[in-house]
């Protein structure tokens, strides 16, 4: 499947990464709005340069492990209070020391998963989910920075276009997405 | 201000307490419930064992930075090397401990009577390892062995402020003191065991745990970083460390909360798996301490790792002075009460056990009598107003003794192959400055 967000992009490929650094510095001071950067490795100082803020992703990871501690916790009560009762090594069946273990562990388990599910979701990937690439050469040496031209008028494509070429873009490209 | 300057005011503060605390300490000579003189004893053994501790671990903290090639604490390490130093004075504090069991003057250790450990096949069993002679040569030449590193480390360490020329000498300063580190590493791993065991496990005598040297190890780890969190603010708040920020407090807090739960787990793994087992002999310490010290027993757990727990989760609270002071002093106090737990039951039955024994009774029954439900003492069910003294008289004395090192050596060791990365050290999404909203009212 291939998941397509039907839009226009106008993109620039520079050879650096600290030509694409100042670019996305240069367009943000532009307010030119920006509509990704693709870059074949993490780039330092890339987060501050194009304006993001902290991620809330750790807090959704605390409400799943909430979920978890308590799924974990309530269901070993559950089973071992009213489900079905054993006595294990002459210990109470409500026997909280024995259960923390396991607490523990599905507290981790389900702020793990549920993380990477929530991070695959909102960055649409997953398996089997094909991704377009605006240029093959982005997962090899080459820095993008895109800006999304649907239904843009000219005059406003035309800035994109300058500032590409002002800030040493070597190529730039037009793609449907 | 790269020079620390020990003020004469902050000196007669420190001198108060000290002398509050030598009083506390004279008084818990004389008023004490229990027999044998344990209450003075225990404190004094309790405090000289958590503040030694504080030492070695500050030393075990740049060693393993050092091994790590860690850069982000480079701007205020003179002040773990100045706590490592305490380990000297730790030494001298032993002393005591050391002539009152020779001399017979106290009961701390039921191993250290001959005549129990005639009488008794578990005691003798151990003697190999718990006797006098053991006790005085493994502190001394531990001890001493942790204080030789800490003493090299410093001197390297001060030396490259003065003839340190980074590249053109190959920083060889700091290439000797990552070999000193690297050789303290292993040793201060076994040998910290070790002494854990003398000092602190073998109150309880018939008692052992394997796991118990992480576990006290780790609250010794915690009570140094909330000492070094304590001591950063405050000498922050007096214009020294300028370039420790918001993203230093950060880290240490990162520590704070790490070690946190890491003590917990330990905590926890020697709890369960002595209540699984349920072994009588393994299982009377946990016993011991839940009918009788109940209220510290839980309190620990809440003090330790509940409130610390959740006040250091978010990111913002650990770049907030207030927060982290408060979070700071709560496991500090709480580290303190841990140790206190684990020190105070044990020498306070001893004490009762050689007392009935004096009076007559037969060791066994004694034994025996030992293990029942104990009354309330204050020093013991609880810290009385009498420990929290001795505990302020020893952290001022500590704090004195800091501020005395800080004082021999700039506060920034400007040499040091690490000092830009220290200086540029940041936290994303924080900026590298730290003048972030937080920072606003400092």
């Amino acid at each position: 499947m291939t998941r397509s967000p039907n839009k226009d992009v106008l993109f620039g490929l520079y050879d650096d990464e600290t030509k694409i650094l100042s670019a996305v510095t240069q367009a943000r001071a532009a307010h030119l709005d920006i509509y990704d950067v693709f870059t074949p490795f993490p780039v330092h100082g890339m987060e501050d340069a194009m304006g993001f803020t902290e991620s809330r992703i750790h807090q959704a990871g605390f409400v799943y492990g909430l979920i978890g501690t308590l799924t974990a916790f309530l269901g070993m009560t559950w089973v071992f209070t009213s489900d079905w009762p054993i006595i294990f090594g002459g210990k109470p069946y409500w026997s909280v020391p024995a259960f923390i273990p396991v607490t523990f562990e599905l507290t981790v388990l389900f702020a793990s998963i549920g993380m990477v599910v929530t991070f695959y979701t909102i960055c649409g990937m997953g398996p089997g989910i094909l991704n377009p690439t605006l240029h093959d050469r982005i997962t090899d040496d080459k820095f993008c920075l895109a800006f999304d031209v649907t239904d843009v008028s000219d005059d406003e494509k035309a800035k994109f276009k300058a500032f590409l070429e002002t800030s040493g873009a070597e190529e730039i490209d037009q793609k449907h997405l | 201000m790269n020079q620390f300057t020990f003020e004469a005011k902050q000196k007669t503060f420190l001198l108060g307490f000290m002398i509050l605390g030598v009083l506390c300490l004279v008084l818990s000579y004389f008023v004490d419930s229990e027999p044998m003189h344990v209450r003075f004893w225990s404190n004094y053994l309790h405090n000289t064992v958590f503040f030694t501790g504080i030492a070695g671990i500050s030393m075990f903290i740049l060693a393993a930075f050092t091994t790590a090639w860690a850069g982000w604490h480079t701007g205020m390490k003179r002040v773990w090397e100045a706590f490592s130093l305490f380990l000297l004075p730790g030494i001298l504090l032993f002393i005591p401990i050391i002539i009152g069991m020779w001399g017979h003057w106290h009961h701390l250790y039921h191993w250290a009577d001959p005549h129990a450990v005639a009488a008794d096949p578990i005691l003798k069993g151990k003697s190999g390892f718990l006797n006098p002679v053991w006790y005085t040569f493994g502190t001394l030449i531990i001890v001493g062995t942790w204080y030789y590193f800490a003493f090299k480390n410093r001197q390297l360490s001060v030396a490259e402020d003065a003839d340190g020329q980074g590249v053109a000498d190959n920083y060889w300063h700091h290439r000797k003191m990552r070999i000193y580190a690297a050789i303290f590493l292993p040793i201060f791993g076994f040998t910290s065991a070790a002494v854990i065991w003398q000092w602190v496990m073998s109150v309880d005598a018939h008692w052992y745990s394997t796991l118990f040297a992480w576990y006290s190890g780790a609250s010794w780890f915690i009570s140094a970083m909330a000492v070094t969190i304590l001591m950063m603010i405050y000498l922050k708040g007096r214009g020294y460390f300028e370039n420790v920020t918001d993203n230093h407090l950060h880290d240490l807090g990162k520590f704070l909360f790490a070690i946190t739960i890491f003590w917990t787990y330990m905590w926890f793994s020697q709890y369960m798996l002595i209540w699984y087992a349920n072994v009588g002999e393994e299982t009377i310490y946990f016993r011991h301490r839940l009918d009788n010290y109940r209220p510290l027993f839980f309190g620990n757990l809440i003090i330790n790792f509940v409130l610390p727990f959740f006040i250091l989760l978010r990111n913002d609270n650990k770049r907030k002075y207030g927060t982290m002071a408060i979070a700071a002093i709560l496991t500090l106090f709480g580290h303190w009460l841990d140790f206190f737990l684990m020190i105070k039951p044990g020498t306070r039955l001893t004490a009762l056990e050689a007392a009935a024994e004096h009076a007559g009774g037969h060791g066994a029954e004694a034994a025996e009598a030992g293990h029942k439900f104990v009354s309330f003492a204050a020093g013991f069910t609880m810290p009385g107003l009498l420990e929290l003294g001795i505990f302020l008289g020893f952290l001022a004395g500590f704090v004195y003794f800091v501020f005395k090192q800080l004082e021999k050596a700039a506060l920034v060791p400007s040499n040091d192959p690490y000092l830009d990365e220290t200086m540029h050290h940041s936290v994303w999404p924080y900026p590298e400055d730290g003048h972030g909203a937080h920072d606003a009212h400092h």
